[in-house]
């Protein structure tokens, strides 16, 4: 086992865990980077395509402010969002997040007499360099800043393990460095949490390759609580084929430079979704798309996995290049934007919930534990407010560390968590089961019983599944190769594990949410019901681990519903 | 309108369709129920003393990518192929491979009813297909590839035009996949060259030729990049899965810097001139003498082979071949400085 201690671990190398180690850096600290992939190359971040304009920015008028606001919390949220925080974040990200960005060099895309190009709608968003690759560009951007600062990083590393010591505060981490195939023990008092907003739980999925939802899994196991886990986001538009596409999008956000958006169509050719006139102020219109097509499936005429189609034909193809890549799909398979229209398929994207956060300090209830982006439950993952998150949870770190104990590393779990690891590094027995075949038996499940519709039968029969995958599936797993070197498999062997039990909660969340809300609908309670649940569903652990459930009101200050309660698949959020 | 033009575009897709090559030529090789072959260089340096390949059969699925025939391989058919990928939708750049001797970016390249696919060459490999990205890394880091104001910023949003920064624009499409490093002959060369390589130089020319930057790119470009050992051979562009034009918009636009910034130090462009200022053309013999002097001697059989094969002719560079109208061609020189003809 090699050990290492630093004052502070950021674990992921995204938008947020890159902000809150320089952020740590320009206070003092000296933060260690520990990425499951490659900073700034793994993990979503680099998938952020639009910028959203907020506030007064770029001459939006009081109106566009509201609307942007609005939108975010009502159409992009369900209202499921601390209204305070997501004010607090707006006013950063106008006031500091793209100066800093463009003091860095970032190139926010200009038009020839140097306007900032945005879309025509009510809703405004910009890009940098090129609509759809903004995040490539935003990524790039961090990871030579975090080597600029010259903060150490181990990637290609996984954490493993939360260890808490003395009191349940953080003690430090376990990670595997998977080039080596080496165990990692590393001590530190405090520990930023910052790996993203999806877990790859079904057959088709937005998340980078490494997402595996251990995020949430080791912060529980650390005993903190988990809240709205059941509301899970889905991308409408993605391409069907090749099937390795499944976050290559013909998405009808609206086009920066024009007024227009692709528009869906069912297998008949009927368009079903016209973003420009069915949903001008949404201008990522994730919900009302995802419910268009909910009910074209009711009809007959699309699947939730294809026979449904998106395009550009009715806008002229210089409008579709001049300022974005959502050509680049329709050039390598040799489609014509201007003429064909491409198979599109839901992959599931954002999980909304996720820890429960204090979104004014990014604190966690177990000490040294602080929480950044996508992977908490305060927001939903879009690059700028989890920037923001970075730099709030190091500025509580940085306040916290002097008052923060040094707990000692635990020797008794560090060893058992090596052995865990190791054990998990075992050769394929004759009638065992590989990790990926683990993995592919829970997303068919997941696919099968937890998609868009659902209900508490199917729910409850997915929940048996999914214990019984576990009890059974998990003590048969084995590697057809044990090399320690870079074994991917031994990766997916600790990835499952914790892909199992979050499914668990992912889906005892979803019973005990009795409505529909947004993306989450259920067939049994098919009402939005904002009279009980316009709350925080949250999960605590219990000491002999069961799981207790408790809700917590949110406080509307700015924004709140018209009405208690209405069928969901007839609202347009 | 159409200020970005949509790929494929420009000189290395000439003559695609011809040849087959084109997007649509290839999906409509393979159809559902067909197999593809695919034989994979495997290879553990923790036990193995050399790499050797194995013969994997997958069965086709509709416009099939490569990253989906590895991803098989390694979870369906016991093959715990070591391949790393994150995104598969051409934006982590790090799923790279060879693929029947060509650089491709496994999420999306189309599959070939037979394929080899090898790690990329110029990096060591760690497992199977990964290499180890650090000493490309160290390159890039070299060059330090961030903006370096030239005055102070002056608040969001700073005074900016597309024209203006239309030079830096291809590059910054760059995903650092390292397709055109692997690709390369110069950084294949290793030891002897400083060549940081297409990629590094691509990073470069991001913040070169962006007007907002202020220090002397020119300098680091010929000292710490080598810019001149580029024998501008094209492969780099030829790979390149964001079709960045990688000669003439970086690496070229970067040795105009660098003439400007050290023109006695940028003996390759200096001893290139003079020989099209004396002769008309380019003499390759000629130009390898100029700029290596005696060290180019050092490798006579390589000058018999370049020799051999047409490449340069020592004996017309002995006897002064000039072109006949070489007189034009002074002209065009004089013009471009302004001298009076």
């Amino acid at each position: 086992m090699r050990r290492l201690a630093a004052e502070a671990v950021v674990i992921g190398g995204g938008a947020a865990g890159t902000f809150a180690a320089l952020e740590l850096r320009r206070r003092g600290v000296k933060p260690l980077i520990l990425c499951k992939g490659l900073v700034g190359k793994s993990g979503a971040s680099i998938f952020a395509g639009n910028l959203v304009v907020p506030g007064r920015l770029l001459g939006n008028t009081e109106q566009q402010a509201r609307d942007t606001a609005e939108f975010l919390i009502r159409m992009h949220n369900h209202f499921l969002i601390d209204q305070h925080y997501a004010r607090a974040a707006g006013e950063w990200i106008e006031r500091e997040y793209y100066p800093e960005l463009e003091r860095a060099g970032l190139y926010l895309r200009r038009d020839k007499r140097g306007a900032i190009v945005t879309n025509d709608g009510p809703v405004r968003c910009m890009a940098a360099h090129s609509q759809g690759e903004s995040g490539v560009l935003f990524m790039d951007l961090r990871r030579k800043q975090v080597l600029q600062a010259g903060i150490p990083w181990l990637e290609e590393t996984a954490v493993t393990a939360l260890l808490t010591g003395a009191g349940g505060a953080i003690a430090g981490v376990m990670a595997l460095d998977l080039a080596r195939g080496e165990v990692v023990a590393i001590e530190s008092r405090a520990v930023i949490l910052a790996t993203g907003y999806a877990d790859r739980f079904y057959p088709r999925s937005t998340a980078t390759r490494e997402m595996s939802a251990d995020g949430i899994a080791m912060a529980w196991r650390a005993g903190v609580e988990l809240m709205n886990l059941e509301i899970q986001w889905w991308h409408t538009s993605d391409v069907r084929f090749p099937l390795s596409w499944q976050r290559t999008q013909v998405y009808p956000n609206p086009i920066i430079g024009s007024s227009h958006a692709a528009r869906l169509y069912n297998g008949d050719g009927e368009m079903f979704f016209d973003q420009e006139a069915d949903a001008p102020v949404a201008m990522g219109p994730y919900t009302i798309q995802l419910k268009r097509l909910a009910k074209q499936v009711l009809a007959g005429k699309a699947r939730f996995d294809g026979g449904y189609y998106s395009g550009f034909t009715h806008v002229a193809p210089g409008a579709v290049t001049a300022y974005t890549d959502y050509a680049k799909a329709f050039a390598a398979l040799g489609k014509s934007v201007a003429a064909d229209t491409l198979e599109t398929a839901c992959s599931a994207h954002y999980r909304q919930g996720g820890i429960v956060v204090d979104p004014a300090t990014m604190a966690t209830r177990v000490p040294g534990l602080y929480v950044a982006g996508g992977v908490g439950g305060h927001s939903n993952g879009l690059i700028a407010p989890v920037t923001y998150d970075g730099m709030l949870a190091a500025e509580t770190v940085a306040n916290d560390l002097p008052r923060l104990k040094l707990v000692a590393l635990p020797e008794d779990k560090a060893t058992a968590e090596e052995a865990r690891l190791l054990g998990l590094r075992r050769p394929l027995s004759g009638n065992g089961v590989t990790p990926a075949q683990v993995k592919r038996r829970l997303r068919a499940l997941m696919g099968e019983k937890m998609g868009f519709f659902k209900d508490a039968a199917g729910m409850a029969a997915a929940l048996a599944e999914v214990t019984r995958l576990r009890d059974e599936l998990l003590p048969a797993m084995g590697l057809t190769n044990v090399t320690p070197r870079l074994n991917y498999a031994w990766l997916d062997a600790i990835d499952v594990a914790n892909m199992l039990e979050v499914a668990a909660l992912t889906i005892r969340g979803a019973l005990h949410r009795t409505e529909s809300r947004g993306p989450f609908y259920r067939t049994d309670f098919p009402d939005m019901d904002n009279e009980n649940w316009l709350v925080k569903n949250i999960l605590t652990p219990t000491p002999n681990g069961a799981v207790d459930f408790r809700t917590e009101p949110y406080d509307l200050p700015f924004f709140k519903p018209d009405f208690v309660r209405r069928p969901s698949l007839e609202l347009d959020w | 309108m159409a200020e970005r033009p949509q790929i494929p575009a420009g000189a290395r897709n000439l003559g695609r369709d011809d040849t087959g090559d084109s997007p649509a030529a290839r999906l409509a090789r393979l159809r559902d129920g067909d197999t593809v072959t695919a034989r994979i260089s495997r290879f553990d340096p923790t036990t193995d003393t050399a790499p050797h390949f194995e013969t994997y059969r997958v069965p086709y699925t509709k416009w099939m990518r490569v990253l989906e025939v590895l991803t098989h391989v390694s979870e369906e058919l016991g093959g715990d192929l070591a391949h790393r990928w994150f995104c598969a939708n051409r934006m982590c750049g790090t799923c790279a491979v060879r693929v029947n001797g060509r650089e491709v970016l496994a999420c999306w390249e189309p599959v070939e009813p037979e394929m080899t696919i090898e790690p990329l060459r110029n990096a060591p490999v760690v497992r199977d297909l990964v290499i180890d990205r650090s000493g490309y890394e160290q390159r890039v880091l070299g060059l330090t590839p961030w903006l370096e104001r030239r005055e102070p910023y002056r608040g969001f949003p700073e005074p900016l035009t597309h024209p203006a920064m239309a030079a830096a624009d291809k590059a910054l499409d760059c995903i650092s996949c390292m397709c055109c490093f692997s690709a390369c002959p110069v950084v294949g060369l290793g030891d002897e060259t400083n060549f940081a390589g297409p990629a590094p130089l691509v990073q470069l020319a991001r913040v070169a030729l962006d007007p907002r930057d202020g220090i002397d790119r020119g300098r680091i470009a010929l000292e710490r990049g080598a810019v001149f050992d580029c024998v501008s051979c094209y492969k780099c562009e030829e790979v390149c899965p964001v079709s960045i034009p990688i000669v003439t918009g970086a690496i070229e636009p970067l040795k105009a810097l660098a003439f400007k910034s050290l023109p006695r130090k940028s003996r390759h462009a200096r001893v290139f001139l003079a020989i099209v200022r004396s002769r008309g053309r380019i003499d390759p013999s000629a130009l390898i003498l100029g700029v290596q002097r005696l060290a180019a001697l050092r490798h006579p059989l390589r000058i018999l082979k370049l020799w051999r094969r047409g490449k340069i002719d020592p004996l017309k560079t002995l006897f002064g071949f000039r072109l006949p109208d070489i007189k034009q061609v002074r002209q065009v020189f004089a013009a471009v400085r302004g001298e009076p003809r």
